[in-house]
Protein backbone atom coordinates (compact mmCIF):
# COMPACT_ATOMS: atom_id res chain seq x y z
CA UNK A 1 0.00 0.00 0.00
CA UNK A 2 1.31 3.31 -0.86
CA UNK A 3 0.56 6.45 0.83
CA UNK A 4 -1.86 8.79 -0.87
CA UNK A 5 -3.62 11.89 0.19
CA UNK A 6 -6.64 12.93 -1.76
CA UNK A 7 -6.60 16.12 -3.98
CA UNK A 8 -9.29 17.83 -5.94
CA UNK A 9 -9.20 20.97 -7.83
CA UNK A 10 -10.91 24.14 -6.10
CA UNK A 11 -11.62 27.14 -8.38
CA UNK A 12 -11.57 30.40 -5.71
CA UNK A 13 -13.92 33.30 -6.95
CA UNK A 14 -14.70 36.18 -5.48
CA UNK A 15 -17.92 37.78 -7.68
CA UNK A 16 -18.07 40.95 -6.40
CA UNK A 17 -19.21 43.80 -7.97
CA UNK A 18 -17.95 47.17 -6.49
CA UNK A 19 -19.99 50.59 -6.35
CA UNK A 20 -17.38 53.80 -6.02
CA UNK A 21 -19.97 56.23 -5.32
CA UNK A 22 -20.29 60.14 -7.25
CA UNK A 23 -16.80 61.10 -5.48
CA UNK A 24 -14.60 58.63 -6.52
CA UNK A 25 -16.40 57.92 -9.26
CA UNK A 26 -16.22 61.10 -11.11
CA UNK A 27 -12.08 61.02 -10.23
CA UNK A 28 -11.91 58.14 -12.23
CA UNK A 29 -14.28 59.58 -14.91
CA UNK A 30 -11.42 62.49 -14.98
CA UNK A 31 -8.49 59.50 -15.48
CA UNK A 32 -10.59 58.33 -18.58
CA UNK A 33 -10.66 62.53 -19.89
CA UNK A 34 -7.08 63.08 -18.84
CA UNK A 35 -8.42 65.34 -15.80
CA UNK A 36 -6.82 64.84 -12.36
CA UNK A 37 -9.30 65.87 -10.03
CA UNK A 38 -8.87 66.57 -6.12
CA UNK A 39 -12.01 66.85 -3.48
CA UNK A 40 -12.15 69.75 -1.07
CA UNK A 41 -11.71 69.40 2.56
CA UNK A 42 -11.68 72.16 5.28
CA UNK A 43 -7.36 71.76 4.97
CA UNK A 44 -7.22 72.00 1.57
CA UNK A 45 -8.03 70.02 -1.82
CA UNK A 46 -7.16 66.20 -1.41
CA UNK A 47 -5.94 64.36 -4.38
CA UNK A 48 -6.18 61.52 -4.57
CA UNK A 49 -9.54 62.26 -3.27
CA UNK A 50 -12.02 60.60 -0.71
CA UNK A 51 -15.64 60.48 0.63
CA UNK A 52 -14.14 61.32 4.24
CA UNK A 53 -11.76 63.62 5.36
CA UNK A 54 -9.31 61.11 7.01
CA UNK A 55 -8.10 63.51 10.11
CA UNK A 56 -11.66 64.21 10.91
CA UNK A 57 -14.25 61.98 9.23
CA UNK A 58 -16.10 64.77 7.99
CA UNK A 59 -17.72 64.50 4.69
CA UNK A 60 -15.43 65.67 1.92
CA UNK A 61 -17.09 68.69 -0.50
CA UNK A 62 -16.96 69.21 -4.63
CA UNK A 63 -14.47 68.15 -6.88
CA UNK A 64 -12.05 70.38 -8.12
CA UNK A 65 -9.51 69.90 -11.28
CA UNK A 66 -5.71 69.81 -10.50
CA UNK A 67 -2.44 70.22 -12.61
CA UNK A 68 -0.51 66.68 -13.64
CA UNK A 69 2.35 68.08 -11.97
CA UNK A 70 3.68 67.52 -8.30
CA UNK A 71 6.76 66.92 -6.23
CA UNK A 72 8.08 63.72 -5.15
CA UNK A 73 7.87 63.27 -1.72
CA UNK A 74 8.88 60.01 -0.98
CA UNK A 75 10.29 57.32 -3.28
CA UNK A 76 11.88 53.38 -3.81
CA UNK A 77 14.03 51.73 -6.36
CA UNK A 78 12.60 48.48 -7.88
CA UNK A 79 13.68 46.50 -10.49
CA UNK A 80 10.88 45.74 -13.56
CA UNK A 81 9.06 42.86 -13.68
CA UNK A 82 6.56 41.74 -16.34
CA UNK A 83 3.58 43.38 -16.21
CA UNK A 84 5.29 46.29 -14.32
CA UNK A 85 3.53 50.35 -16.00
CA UNK A 86 7.89 50.87 -16.79
CA UNK A 87 9.42 48.36 -18.91
CA UNK A 88 13.15 49.31 -17.03
CA UNK A 89 13.71 49.41 -13.52
CA UNK A 90 11.92 52.48 -11.76
CA UNK A 91 10.83 54.07 -8.93
CA UNK A 92 7.36 53.69 -7.12
CA UNK A 93 6.67 57.15 -5.56
CA UNK A 94 4.45 59.17 -3.11
CA UNK A 95 3.74 62.06 -5.17
CA UNK A 96 2.03 65.56 -3.64
CA UNK A 97 -0.07 67.12 -6.64
CA UNK A 98 0.02 70.66 -7.31
CA UNK A 99 -2.05 72.77 -4.92
CA UNK A 100 -3.38 69.78 -3.42
CA UNK A 101 -2.73 68.01 0.26
CA UNK A 102 -2.44 64.25 0.40
CA UNK A 103 0.14 62.03 -1.70
CA UNK A 104 -0.78 60.29 -5.34
CA UNK A 105 1.03 56.70 -5.17
CA UNK A 106 2.38 56.19 -8.72
CA UNK A 107 5.61 55.23 -10.74
CA UNK A 108 8.24 57.54 -11.89
CA UNK A 109 10.26 56.96 -15.19
CA UNK A 110 13.32 57.80 -14.78
CA UNK A 111 15.17 55.96 -17.90
CA UNK A 112 16.17 53.10 -15.61
CA UNK A 113 18.86 55.32 -14.00
CA UNK A 114 18.14 55.94 -10.37
CA UNK A 115 20.78 58.39 -10.17
CA UNK A 116 18.25 60.94 -11.16
CA UNK A 117 15.53 60.60 -8.82
CA UNK A 118 15.53 62.66 -5.67
CA UNK A 119 13.20 63.83 -2.95
CA UNK A 120 11.83 67.17 -3.90
CA UNK A 121 12.45 66.15 -7.81
CA UNK A 122 9.28 67.99 -9.90
CA UNK A 123 7.41 65.64 -12.27
CA UNK A 124 4.38 65.24 -14.65
CA UNK A 125 1.89 62.55 -15.45
CA UNK A 126 2.01 60.59 -18.65
CA UNK A 127 -1.00 60.29 -20.26
CA UNK A 128 -1.98 56.93 -22.28
CA UNK A 129 -3.40 57.35 -25.01
CA UNK A 130 -6.31 54.91 -24.93
CA UNK A 131 -7.56 55.32 -20.82
CA UNK A 132 -10.86 53.49 -19.72
CA UNK A 133 -11.12 55.25 -16.16
CA UNK A 134 -8.65 53.28 -13.67
CA UNK A 135 -5.14 54.94 -12.23
CA UNK A 136 -3.68 53.64 -15.14
CA UNK A 137 -4.65 55.61 -17.40
CA UNK A 138 -1.51 57.76 -16.37
CA UNK A 139 1.20 55.37 -17.65
CA UNK A 140 3.49 57.01 -14.94
CA UNK A 141 5.41 59.98 -13.84
CA UNK A 142 8.43 61.79 -15.93
CA UNK A 143 10.73 63.97 -14.80
CA UNK A 144 8.72 67.76 -15.19
CA UNK A 145 10.96 70.12 -18.01
CA UNK B 1 -29.74 46.18 34.93
CA UNK B 2 -26.70 48.53 36.99
CA UNK B 3 -27.60 51.84 35.32
CA UNK B 4 -30.74 52.89 32.90
CA UNK B 5 -29.94 53.11 29.10
CA UNK B 6 -32.04 54.65 26.39
CA UNK B 7 -31.62 55.05 22.30
CA UNK B 8 -31.48 58.39 21.94
CA UNK B 9 -30.83 59.10 17.98
CA UNK B 10 -32.32 56.61 15.14
CA UNK B 11 -31.06 56.79 11.69
CA UNK B 12 -31.50 54.56 8.61
CA UNK B 13 -30.94 54.26 4.55
CA UNK B 14 -33.27 53.66 2.34
CA UNK B 15 -33.35 49.85 1.45
CA UNK B 16 -32.81 49.09 -2.50
CA UNK B 17 -30.34 47.87 -4.48
CA UNK B 18 -28.03 50.68 -4.17
CA UNK B 19 -25.41 51.06 -6.92
CA UNK B 20 -24.91 54.84 -7.01
CA UNK B 21 -23.62 55.08 -3.67
CA UNK B 22 -20.23 53.22 -2.35
CA UNK B 23 -20.51 51.32 1.03
CA UNK B 24 -18.95 54.16 3.02
CA UNK B 25 -21.85 56.66 1.81
CA UNK B 26 -24.42 54.31 2.35
CA UNK B 27 -23.36 53.73 6.03
CA UNK B 28 -22.91 57.74 6.37
CA UNK B 29 -26.52 58.00 5.35
CA UNK B 30 -27.99 56.03 8.52
CA UNK B 31 -24.82 57.58 10.88
CA UNK B 32 -26.24 61.23 9.89
CA UNK B 33 -29.60 60.70 10.38
CA UNK B 34 -29.00 59.21 13.71
CA UNK B 35 -26.25 62.00 15.41
CA UNK B 36 -28.99 64.84 14.18
CA UNK B 37 -32.00 62.76 16.01
CA UNK B 38 -29.58 62.50 19.08
CA UNK B 39 -28.86 66.05 18.54
CA UNK B 40 -25.24 65.40 19.10
CA UNK B 41 -21.32 65.16 17.12
CA UNK B 42 -18.77 62.73 16.76
CA UNK B 43 -16.53 64.48 19.14
CA UNK B 44 -19.81 63.56 21.76
CA UNK B 45 -19.48 59.62 21.03
CA UNK B 46 -17.14 57.21 23.22
CA UNK B 47 -17.57 54.30 21.18
CA UNK B 48 -18.42 52.58 18.01
CA UNK B 49 -20.17 49.57 17.39
CA UNK B 50 -20.40 47.91 13.81
CA UNK B 51 -22.87 45.15 12.98
CA UNK B 52 -21.97 43.06 9.84
CA UNK B 53 -22.69 39.68 8.46
CA UNK B 54 -19.43 37.93 6.68
CA UNK B 55 -16.95 39.43 5.04
CA UNK B 56 -17.84 36.93 2.14
CA UNK B 57 -21.18 38.25 1.40
CA UNK B 58 -19.89 41.53 -0.22
CA UNK B 59 -16.49 41.32 0.03
CA UNK B 60 -15.25 43.63 2.50
CA UNK B 61 -12.51 42.21 4.65
CA UNK B 62 -12.31 43.79 8.31
CA UNK B 63 -15.22 46.67 7.61
CA UNK B 64 -14.38 47.93 10.91
CA UNK B 65 -11.13 49.25 9.49
CA UNK B 66 -12.29 50.22 5.85
CA UNK B 67 -15.04 52.24 7.72
CA UNK B 68 -14.00 54.24 10.60
CA UNK B 69 -13.78 57.32 8.49
CA UNK B 70 -17.46 56.92 7.44
CA UNK B 71 -18.79 55.80 10.91
CA UNK B 72 -17.09 58.72 12.34
CA UNK B 73 -14.85 56.66 14.54
CA UNK B 74 -11.41 58.51 14.22
CA UNK B 75 -10.08 58.11 17.28
CA UNK B 76 -12.63 56.06 19.26
CA UNK B 77 -12.17 52.71 20.45
CA UNK B 78 -14.42 50.57 17.32
CA UNK B 79 -15.48 47.04 18.60
CA UNK B 80 -17.46 44.76 15.16
CA UNK B 81 -19.98 41.74 16.18
CA UNK B 82 -20.63 39.07 14.41
CA UNK B 83 -23.19 36.38 14.82
CA UNK B 84 -24.58 35.94 11.67
CA UNK B 85 -28.27 37.65 10.29
CA UNK B 86 -29.35 37.81 14.14
CA UNK B 87 -25.32 40.51 14.24
CA UNK B 88 -27.50 44.08 14.43
CA UNK B 89 -29.34 42.88 17.61
CA UNK B 90 -26.15 41.70 19.32
CA UNK B 91 -24.68 44.98 18.27
CA UNK B 92 -27.54 47.22 20.06
CA UNK B 93 -27.15 45.43 23.00
CA UNK B 94 -23.52 45.08 23.22
CA UNK B 95 -23.56 48.83 23.13
CA UNK B 96 -26.03 49.02 25.92
CA UNK B 97 -23.66 46.82 27.47
CA UNK B 98 -20.69 49.48 27.10
CA UNK B 99 -23.08 52.08 28.63
CA UNK B 100 -24.33 49.99 31.44
CA UNK B 101 -21.10 48.85 32.36
CA UNK B 102 -20.04 52.41 32.73
CA UNK B 103 -17.60 52.71 30.20
CA UNK B 104 -19.07 54.78 27.63
CA UNK B 105 -21.36 57.30 28.37
CA UNK B 106 -23.00 57.83 24.20
CA UNK B 107 -22.79 54.98 21.94
CA UNK B 108 -22.93 54.67 18.20
CA UNK B 109 -24.08 51.51 16.97
CA UNK B 110 -23.66 51.13 12.92
CA UNK B 111 -25.22 47.94 10.72
CA UNK B 112 -25.05 47.79 7.20
CA UNK B 113 -24.91 45.10 4.00
CA UNK B 114 -24.92 46.19 0.78
CA UNK B 115 -25.82 42.72 -1.14
CA UNK B 116 -25.95 44.21 -4.57
CA UNK B 117 -22.13 44.05 -4.52
CA UNK B 118 -21.98 40.52 -3.62
CA UNK B 119 -23.89 36.91 -4.36
CA UNK B 120 -25.51 35.70 -1.13
CA UNK B 121 -26.79 32.33 -2.51
CA UNK B 122 -22.64 31.75 -3.49
CA UNK B 123 -21.30 32.88 -0.52
CA UNK B 124 -24.18 30.77 1.23
CA UNK B 125 -23.72 27.60 -0.35
CA UNK B 126 -20.75 27.44 -2.20
CA UNK B 127 -18.63 24.50 -4.08
CA UNK B 128 -16.01 23.24 -2.18
CA UNK B 129 -14.43 19.94 -2.85
CA UNK B 130 -15.72 16.31 -1.65
CA UNK B 131 -18.72 18.07 -0.98
CA UNK B 132 -22.04 17.98 -2.44
CA UNK B 133 -22.88 21.28 -4.73
CA UNK B 134 -26.47 22.21 -3.61
CA UNK B 135 -26.59 25.98 -4.57
CA UNK B 136 -29.96 26.04 -1.97
CA UNK B 137 -28.77 28.74 -0.23
CA UNK B 138 -30.69 30.51 2.82
CA UNK B 139 -34.35 29.08 2.15
CA UNK B 140 -33.55 25.92 1.60
CA UNK B 141 -31.81 25.56 5.38
CA UNK B 142 -35.08 26.84 6.74
CA UNK B 143 -38.27 25.03 4.71
CA UNK B 144 -37.47 21.13 6.54
CA UNK B 145 -37.84 23.26 8.92
CA UNK B 146 -41.21 25.21 8.29
CA UNK B 147 -42.71 22.03 7.06
CA UNK B 148 -41.51 20.28 10.37
CA UNK B 149 -43.49 23.34 11.81
CA UNK B 150 -46.52 22.92 9.59
CA UNK B 151 -46.47 19.17 10.34
CA UNK B 152 -46.84 19.67 14.49
CA UNK B 153 -49.00 22.42 14.51
CA UNK B 154 -51.50 21.54 12.00
CA UNK B 155 -51.86 25.05 10.41
CA UNK B 156 -53.35 25.85 7.13
CA UNK B 157 -51.06 26.79 3.89
CA UNK B 158 -52.93 30.00 3.98
CA UNK B 159 -51.10 30.87 7.40
CA UNK B 160 -47.64 31.66 5.08
CA UNK B 161 -49.54 33.85 2.13
CA UNK B 162 -51.24 36.08 4.85
CA UNK B 163 -48.24 36.85 7.06
CA UNK B 164 -46.99 37.08 3.47
CA UNK B 165 -49.42 40.04 2.73
CA UNK B 166 -49.85 41.40 5.76
CA UNK B 167 -46.08 43.04 5.93
CA UNK B 168 -46.08 43.73 2.55
CA UNK B 169 -49.28 45.91 3.00
CA UNK B 170 -47.32 47.29 6.32
CA UNK B 171 -44.52 48.39 4.39
CA UNK B 172 -46.25 50.63 2.19
CA UNK B 173 -46.30 53.04 5.29
CA UNK B 174 -42.41 52.94 5.17
CA UNK B 175 -40.68 55.26 3.32
CA UNK B 176 -37.08 52.91 3.84
CA UNK B 177 -38.56 49.46 2.75
CA UNK B 178 -37.29 47.98 -0.02
CA UNK B 179 -40.48 46.02 -1.17
CA UNK B 180 -43.52 48.10 -2.00
CA UNK B 181 -46.21 45.93 -3.38
CA UNK B 182 -49.73 48.17 -2.27
CA UNK B 183 -51.97 46.08 -3.93
CA UNK B 184 -50.84 42.10 -3.08
CA UNK B 185 -53.44 39.52 -1.91
CA UNK B 186 -53.25 36.28 -0.26
CA UNK B 187 -54.12 34.39 -4.00
CA UNK B 188 -51.34 36.39 -5.34
CA UNK B 189 -49.17 34.83 -2.95
CA UNK B 190 -50.33 31.36 -3.45
CA UNK B 191 -49.66 31.76 -6.89
CA UNK B 192 -46.41 32.84 -7.05
CA UNK B 193 -43.14 30.46 -7.80
CA UNK B 194 -42.35 28.40 -5.56
CA UNK B 195 -38.93 28.62 -4.62
CA UNK B 196 -38.29 25.93 -1.60
CA UNK B 197 -41.00 23.54 -0.62
CA UNK B 198 -43.41 25.06 0.72
CA UNK B 199 -41.40 28.64 0.35
CA UNK B 200 -43.11 30.74 -2.27
CA UNK B 201 -41.64 33.55 -3.88
CA UNK B 202 -44.00 36.20 -2.47
CA UNK B 203 -43.11 34.45 1.27
CA UNK B 204 -39.69 35.18 1.22
CA UNK B 205 -37.15 38.11 1.79
CA UNK B 206 -35.42 40.38 -0.68
CA UNK B 207 -31.65 40.85 -0.98
CA UNK B 208 -31.25 44.56 0.01
CA UNK B 209 -28.08 47.03 0.66
CA UNK B 210 -29.17 49.30 3.37
CA UNK B 211 -27.81 50.52 6.59
CA UNK B 212 -28.52 51.66 10.11
CA UNK B 213 -27.30 53.84 13.27
CA UNK B 214 -28.74 54.08 16.98
CA UNK B 215 -26.84 56.15 19.28
CA UNK B 216 -27.72 54.28 23.15
CA UNK B 217 -27.06 56.64 26.22
CA UNK B 218 -26.98 56.91 29.59
CA UNK B 219 -29.97 58.22 31.64
CA UNK B 220 -28.06 61.50 32.06
CA UNK B 221 -27.86 62.18 28.57
CA UNK B 222 -31.44 60.76 27.59
CA UNK B 223 -32.96 63.92 26.18
CA UNK B 224 -36.71 64.72 25.43
CA UNK B 225 -38.04 61.22 23.75
CA UNK B 226 -35.82 58.42 24.55
CA UNK B 227 -36.79 54.57 24.29
CA UNK B 228 -35.56 52.97 27.96
CA UNK B 229 -33.83 49.67 27.61
CA UNK B 230 -36.11 47.30 29.63
CA UNK B 231 -34.20 44.20 29.01
CA UNK B 232 -31.40 42.90 26.81
CA UNK B 233 -30.47 38.95 26.19
CA UNK B 234 -28.71 36.84 23.72
CA UNK B 235 -27.84 33.22 23.55
CA UNK B 236 -26.60 31.02 21.12
CA UNK B 237 -26.81 27.31 20.12
CA UNK B 238 -25.00 25.13 18.23
CA UNK B 239 -26.24 24.33 14.95
CA UNK B 240 -26.66 21.32 14.12
CA UNK B 241 -26.51 18.11 17.06
CA UNK B 242 -28.72 15.23 17.59
CA UNK B 243 -31.95 15.92 19.66
CA UNK B 244 -31.74 19.66 18.52
CA UNK B 245 -34.83 21.35 17.97
CA UNK B 246 -34.92 24.01 15.33
CA UNK B 247 -38.44 24.72 15.24
CA UNK B 248 -38.41 25.83 18.51
CA UNK B 249 -34.80 26.35 19.64
CA UNK B 250 -34.38 26.35 23.38
CA UNK B 251 -31.30 29.36 22.77
CA UNK B 252 -34.51 31.48 21.54
CA UNK B 253 -36.88 30.60 24.49
CA UNK B 254 -34.10 31.25 27.13
CA UNK B 255 -33.04 34.51 25.65
CA UNK B 256 -36.46 35.77 25.49
CA UNK B 257 -37.77 34.71 29.18
CA UNK B 258 -34.51 36.22 30.34
CA UNK B 259 -35.33 39.64 28.58
CA UNK B 260 -38.87 39.75 30.01
CA UNK B 261 -37.54 38.52 33.60
CA UNK B 262 -35.17 41.85 33.60
CA UNK B 263 -37.87 43.97 31.80
CA UNK B 264 -40.91 42.67 34.41
CA UNK B 265 -42.71 40.76 32.31
CA UNK B 266 -44.78 37.80 33.11
CA UNK B 267 -47.57 37.62 30.47
CA UNK B 268 -45.50 38.69 27.14
CA UNK B 269 -48.72 38.73 25.13
CA UNK B 270 -50.65 40.72 27.10
CA UNK B 271 -47.71 43.35 27.75
CA UNK B 272 -46.17 43.99 24.82
CA UNK B 273 -48.24 46.20 22.43
CA UNK B 274 -45.84 45.94 19.19
CA UNK B 275 -43.38 43.45 17.76
CA UNK B 276 -40.44 43.73 15.40
CA UNK B 277 -39.19 40.05 14.63
CA UNK B 278 -36.70 38.64 12.50
CA UNK B 279 -38.64 37.15 9.36
CA UNK B 280 -37.27 36.57 6.73
CA UNK B 281 -39.47 33.42 5.32
CA UNK B 282 -43.18 34.20 6.56
CA UNK B 283 -43.76 30.90 8.42
CA UNK B 284 -41.25 32.42 10.61
CA UNK B 285 -44.05 34.98 12.09
CA UNK B 286 -45.82 31.71 13.88
CA UNK B 287 -42.49 30.18 14.30
CA UNK B 288 -41.17 33.03 16.21
CA UNK B 289 -44.42 34.08 17.89
CA UNK B 290 -43.97 30.92 20.21
CA UNK B 291 -40.55 30.59 20.98
CA UNK B 292 -40.14 33.46 22.47
CA UNK B 293 -43.64 33.09 24.18
CA UNK B 294 -46.20 35.70 22.42
CA UNK B 295 -48.04 32.75 21.43
CA UNK B 296 -48.90 29.38 22.94
CA UNK B 297 -46.64 26.36 21.36
CA UNK B 298 -48.97 24.84 18.28
CA UNK B 299 -50.71 27.82 18.35
CA UNK B 300 -48.72 30.92 17.03
CA UNK B 301 -50.97 30.38 13.83
CA UNK B 302 -53.67 31.27 15.14
CA UNK B 303 -52.99 35.00 16.07
CA UNK B 304 -52.28 35.48 12.02
CA UNK B 305 -55.49 33.70 11.10
CA UNK B 306 -57.65 35.83 13.40
CA UNK B 307 -56.13 38.88 11.96
CA UNK B 308 -54.04 40.07 15.66
CA UNK B 309 -50.56 40.75 14.07
CA UNK B 310 -51.75 42.34 11.75
CA UNK B 311 -51.39 46.20 11.36
CA UNK B 312 -54.92 47.35 13.23
CA UNK B 313 -54.56 43.91 15.51
CA UNK B 314 -53.75 43.68 19.21
CA UNK B 315 -50.37 42.75 18.80
CA UNK B 316 -49.13 43.93 15.60
CA UNK B 317 -46.14 42.63 14.07
CA UNK B 318 -43.50 44.25 11.61
CA UNK B 319 -45.57 47.30 11.02
CA UNK B 320 -42.33 48.43 8.83
CA UNK B 321 -43.06 45.97 6.73
CA UNK B 322 -40.22 44.07 8.01
CA UNK B 323 -37.32 41.66 6.76
CA UNK B 324 -39.95 40.30 4.09
CA UNK B 325 -39.99 43.74 2.69
CA UNK B 326 -36.13 44.85 3.03
CA UNK B 327 -33.01 42.48 3.91
CA UNK B 328 -29.55 44.42 4.08
CA UNK B 329 -28.94 41.54 6.42
CA UNK B 330 -25.97 42.98 8.16
CA UNK B 331 -28.17 45.76 8.90
CA UNK B 332 -31.35 43.73 9.34
CA UNK B 333 -31.33 43.13 12.91
CA UNK B 334 -30.71 46.10 14.35
CA UNK B 335 -33.56 47.80 11.66
CA UNK B 336 -35.53 45.38 14.46
CA UNK B 337 -34.22 47.02 17.30
CA UNK B 338 -34.44 50.70 16.17
CA UNK B 339 -37.68 49.91 14.61
CA UNK B 340 -39.17 48.95 18.59
CA UNK B 341 -37.45 51.93 19.97
CA UNK B 342 -38.90 54.30 17.20
CA UNK B 343 -42.72 52.48 18.44
CA UNK B 344 -42.10 53.44 21.59
CA UNK B 345 -40.54 57.24 20.78
CA UNK B 346 -44.18 57.94 18.80
CA UNK B 347 -41.41 58.70 15.85
CA UNK B 348 -42.56 56.00 13.49
CA UNK B 349 -44.63 58.21 11.17
CA UNK B 350 -47.30 56.45 9.08
CA UNK B 351 -46.74 53.02 10.63
CA UNK B 352 -46.45 54.29 13.66
CA UNK B 353 -48.76 51.62 16.36
CA UNK B 354 -51.23 53.38 18.65
CA UNK B 355 -50.74 53.51 22.18
CA UNK B 356 -47.21 51.45 21.52
CA UNK B 357 -45.54 51.87 25.18
CA UNK B 358 -43.61 48.39 25.29
CA UNK B 359 -42.17 46.83 22.34
CA UNK B 360 -39.91 44.13 21.18
CA UNK B 361 -36.76 44.01 18.94
CA UNK B 362 -35.61 40.88 17.85
CA UNK B 363 -33.21 39.16 15.89
CA UNK B 364 -31.70 35.43 15.04
CA UNK B 365 -28.87 34.24 12.80
CA UNK B 366 -27.58 31.24 11.77
CA UNK B 367 -28.94 28.23 11.27
CA UNK B 368 -31.63 29.84 14.05
CA UNK B 369 -28.19 29.52 16.53
CA UNK B 370 -27.69 33.36 17.96
CA UNK B 371 -30.88 35.06 19.20
CA UNK B 372 -30.78 38.45 20.38
CA UNK B 373 -33.63 40.22 21.71
CA UNK B 374 -34.65 43.29 23.98
CA UNK B 375 -37.60 45.52 25.16
CA UNK B 376 -37.85 48.73 25.24
CA UNK B 377 -40.30 51.13 26.56
CA UNK B 378 -41.64 54.20 26.81
CA UNK B 379 -41.31 54.22 30.62
CA UNK B 380 -38.64 54.82 32.42
CA UNK B 381 -37.45 51.17 34.05
CA UNK B 382 -38.68 50.61 37.97
CA UNK B 383 -41.47 53.61 37.21
CA UNK B 384 -45.24 51.92 37.64
CA UNK B 385 -47.03 52.03 34.38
Amino acid sequence: MTAESLSASYTVEFPFERTVGPTIGAFLGGLRDGQLYGVRTERGALCPPLEFEPGTGAETGELVPVADTGTVTSWTWVRARLGDPVPHDFAWALIAIDGTIGALFHAVDVGGDSGRMATGMRVRARWRAERVGQLSDIECFEVAP
Amino acid sequence: MSRRVAVTGIGQGTQAKRREVSIGAMVREAVTEAMADAELSFADIDAVVLSKTPDLFDGVMNPELYLADAMGAVGLPVTRVFTGGSVGGHAAIYGAHLVQAGLAERVLVVAYSKESEGNFTWALSRGLPFSAPLGAGAGGHFAPVIREYIQRSNAPEHIGWQVAVNHRLNATRNPYAHVHRPDITVEEVRDSRMLWDPIRYLESCPSSDGSCAIVVTAEEHAGQTPAWIHGTAWRTETGHFAGRDEVNPQAGRECAADAYRQAGIDSPAAQVDVAELYIPYSWYEPIWLENIGLAEEGSGWKLVDDGRTAFDGDLPVNPSGGVLSGNPTGATGLLRFAEAALQVRGLAGEHQVDGARRAIGHAMGGASQFHALWVVGSDKPGASR
